[in-house]
């Protein structure tokens, strides 16, 4: 990979975040844009949900209206995830044929957090990669993410939670069947932050900038701070589908 | 008449079978969870292609339409069986 394109950190609403990742991700996929690493955030903050999840099962919607908690549907498989304004998101498309990812699942899932868990050690957190989609450190979870493959392209987009808000997780309707086996009593005590983990904030900006050199080493590549295409503008039309209620609770 | 089926496999993903069956074939059919397939719309046309069959059919219907799916957090084979045991259960 020669270049790869960055889009610079910035905070969105939920269909708007989604909206642009899928934008990108045809664009890369209709070998229109370059392989593109994009860093964002969440404000308000949001629940999201995997594309084949019955919404009413995983949030708790009263609370999530209560606390402006916005809900989006993802286009990527997976679970559920709180985003808060203080996690760190990324998304990362190239097209399907890109040699530089793998074709299987589980090896892109380890080339592409690969970059990340180099970031994590940097700062000094001990992060080690859990498979299929997890970076954990001891046994729990700081970073987590979710592919999808189409138009083209390969998308995987997930969290690195420099910090969170505790006092959301209600707005996740934890399972008791699901947390036991990984033996931990719930949601709050079997994920951790970085904020946590070195006792002191570590800013988006200043994250990202490690991340960008990180994936720039691991894939041999320069990155180039630019614009979105104008094709990707399109994403406002695809901001519509991502609010709609159709979308939203399609399962 | 509607069935539903929960299941959790061992890496913590969950999965759930739903089938209502009406005058003994399948009218809607959903298969929700936290897992991950590719493409996705395999998942979308497992579901399609159950509506209408009835009990003798349904799983040769599944088994033929997963072919092409690459899923992640479950096997093709419990997914089958999943559908079958939720049949099953209507009978």
């Amino acid at each position: 990979m020669k270049k790869l394109r960055v889009i610079g950190f910035e905070f969105g609403d939920a269909p708007f975040n989604m909206a642009l990742d899928e934008a990108i991700m045809r664009s890369v996929g209709a070998g229109k844009s370059p392989p593109t690493l994009r860093l964002y955030g969440w404000d308000p903050p949001a629940v999201s949900i995997g594309y084949f999840q019955e919404i009413r099962e995983e949030v708790d919607l009263e609370f999530c209206h209560e606390k402006g908690i916005q809900v989006v549907r993802r286009l990527s498989g997976g679970g559920a995830v709180l985003h808060t304004p203080k996690e760190l998101t990324y998304s990362f498309s190239v097209e399907a044929n890109d040699p530089s990812v793998p074709q299987d699942i589980q090896g892109s899932y380890l080339k592409i957090c690969a970059p990340i868990i180099s970031a994590l050690r940097e700062i000094g957190i001990p992060a080690s990669f859990r498979p299929v989609n997890d970076i954990e450190v001891g046994k729990r979870k700081i970073s987590g993410s979710a592919q999808t493959r189409r138009f083209g392209a390969v998308l995987q987009h997930g969290t690195i939670l420099l910090g969170m808000d505790y006092s959301l997780l209600p707005a996740l309707r934890a399972r008791a069947e699901k947390l036991t086996e990984k033996g931990a009593k719930d949601i709050a005590g079997r994920i951790t932050t970085v904020a946590e983990t070195l006792g002191k904030e570590v800013g988006h900006v200043e994250f990202s900038r490690i991340l960008v050199r990180k994936f720039e080493d691991h894939f041999g590549a320069v990155a180039d701070f630019s614009d979105l295409s104008e094709d990707e503008c399109i994403a406002p039309t695809l901001e519509e589908r991502y609010r709609s209620i159709d979308w939203t609770f399609r399962r | 008449m509607e069935r539903e089926l929960v299941r959790k496999f061992k890496d913590g993903k969950l999965v759930k079978v739903k089938i209502v069956m009406e005058g003994g074939v399948i009218k809607d059919a959903r298969i929700t969870g936290d897992f991950f397939a590719h493409p996705e719309e395999g998942i979308e046309i497992i579901e399609k292609e159950l509506i209408g069959k009835d009990l003798c059919n349904a799983r040769q219907a599944v088994e033929s339409a997963i072919g092409g799916i690459t899923l992640i957090g479950l096997r093709a084979e419990d997914l089958i069986a999943m559908v079958q045991e939720c049949l099953d259960r209507d009978r």
